[in-house]
């Protein structure tokens, strides 16, 4: 197991947002995470770089145990990559610098030889001619992928994704999943918080519901999609598909 | 008895007053120098999770707040130096008395203007710093302080014209800059009217390129 979260915990304050959740991912396998707004997916996700503390629990990632107040943060980070709805590419530096950075300022990477890797990386994302460029002339979809590629540059042995499409404009989303689907394919562990359903049924090895702060259900997608087996999955699923659905299927 | 100006005395006087407003600028643009940094101490010490650090920076940014820059400057010159002498036989002299009133009155308002521009960075510019592996400190050097930095160039640019223009009040520390220049010179000709206004044109070729200068970095910071 890559990951093990047991009984995870999570309040801020006195507003417990996770309310006792465990979970196992192996390694390669991609997981998607649904459930409505508030739920606490991002939250949870966040727990497993630290983003957030974890109130009480276990979280054993790549070997790393979070709880243990020894455990070298940043270095759990860099085995991490995290790819953010809002993008957060760096504005002040290209996209290039965006990709170089952590490359050489954490793991002492050669200059060159950072900046050869990068290519290669906005190549595989399509963006090799985008190098120079600065965040800001790119799009949405644009930026997302200069964020994927940047996380991958740390060679991160697990990829997070918090809802990585949902700012981005509909025309703009595919280009993204295809990057990640690709991703996947290659055999990177992933766990993805979305509301494409289409991406999750079609890429997904298990797709996990939260609602209020706890796993309600989780199965393979074509389970959960075609025969949910609690009311509260029915529901969610209903609302969605009956929302943003049919997108979701097309992306 | 008609109003008889005569330009001639102040032209006469411009040597003088030239040497002045070469002292106004060595008192502004070495206070401001400090004040850069002990505004930036002050205002990172003000964004610390730490108690203490950022209650001293407080009080000190509020109690440069709410003073005259001018009794700051009589408080040091004359009341510190008090003190100083009757301690330690020593005091401060004007010009350098000059700067350290500069620093520290712009270090007060600096700081506020390193405060707001370091809370303006979106957290999420934190958050992908960190979740990328960059300590904590690296996160701040490389991500968030440049991008502040170019927050804050206009609202320094404008404290340097203020701090420019508050080293006028050190006339009354006995520091020889433009307007003490300007008020030996007019001891002696009373060409008052002449004088004064070559004086304001003086501070306006001073302060209105920086002006200009602002404007155009402000341009090109939009573009970006
Ligand atoms: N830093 C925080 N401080 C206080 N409450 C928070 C914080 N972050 C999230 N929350 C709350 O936790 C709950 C779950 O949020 P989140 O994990 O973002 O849900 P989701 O990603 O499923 O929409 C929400 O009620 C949210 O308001
Ligand atoms: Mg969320």
């Amino acid at each position: 197991m890559i990951i093990t979260v047991e009984n995870l915990h999570k309040k801020f304050g006195s507003l417990e947002v996770l309310r006792g959740i465990s979970c196992k991912v192996k390694e390669r396998e991609v997981v998607c995470m649904i459930g409505p707004s508030g739920s606490g997916k991002s939250t949870f996700l966040r727990c497993l770089n630290l983003l957030e503390s974890i109130t009480s629990g276990k979280v054993i990632v790549n070997g790393h145990d979070l709880a243990d107040p020894k455990t070298d943060i940043n270095k759990v980070r860099a085995e991490l990559g995290m790819v953010f709805q809002q993008f957060n590419l760096f504005p002040h530096m290209t996209v290039l610098q965006n990709v170089t950075m952590a490359p050489i300022k954490v793991l002492g990477t050669p200059k060159r030889k950072a900046a050869e890797k990068a290519l290669q990386l906005l190549d595989k994302v399509g963006l090799g001619d985008k190098a120079d460029v600065y965040p800001s002339k790119l799009s949405g979809g644009q930026m997302q992928r200069v964020a994927i590629a940047r996380a991958l540059a740390m060679n991160p042995k697990i990829m997070l994704f918090d809802e990585p499409t949902s700012a981005l404009d509909p025309e703009l989303v595919g280009e993204v999943l295809a990057v990640m689907q690709d991703l996947a394919r290659e055999g990177m562990t992933m766990m993805v918080v979305t509301h494409e359903m289409g991406f999750a049924r079609e890429v997904a090895d298990r797709v996990i519901f939260i609602d209020q702060g706890v796993i309600v259900e989780e199965d393979t997608p074509a389970n959960i999609f075609s025969n949910p087996r609690h009311k509260r999955t029915r529901t969610f699923l209903g609302k969605i598909i009956k929302g943003d659905g049919v997108q979701g299927q097309s992306g | 008895m008609g109003l008889d100006l005569n330009w001639g005395l102040a032209i006469n006087a411009l040597p003088l007053l030239l040497e002045g407003m070469k002292l106004t600028i060595i008192i502004a643009v070495v206070g401001l120098f400090f004040g850069f940094f002990l505004g930036a101490a002050a205002g990172l010490a003000r964004t610390s999770k730490n108690k203490i650090l950022s209650g001293i920076a407080t009080i000190y940014v509020e109690a440069i707040r709410g003073t005259p820059i001018l009794v700051q400057a009589l408080y040091l010159y004359f009341g510190v130096n008090q003190v100083l002498i009757y301690a330690l036989g020593w005091k401060i002299e004007s010009v350098p008395a000059g700067i350290l009133a500069i620093a520290i009155n712009s270090g007060a308002y600096i700081s506020e203007i390193v405060r707001g521009a370091i809370q303006s960075i979106e957290k999420g510019q934190v958050e992908a710093g960190r979740s990328l592996g960059l300590s904590s400190f690296k996160t701040f050097y490389y991500i968030v302080w440049p991008q502040a930095f170019k927050r804050m160039i206009p609202s320094l640019g404008n404290q340097f014209i203020i701090s420019l223009k508050d080293t006028s009040l050190f006339a009354f520390i006995a520091v020889g800059e433009l307007v003490r220049q300007g008020q030996i010179a007019i001891a002696v000709t009373f060409a008052a009217f002449e004088i004064y206004t070559v004086i304001a044109a003086l501070y306006l070729l001073m302060t209105l390129p920086i002006s200009i200068v602002l404007r155009h970095i402000e341009r090109r910071l939009d573009v970006n």
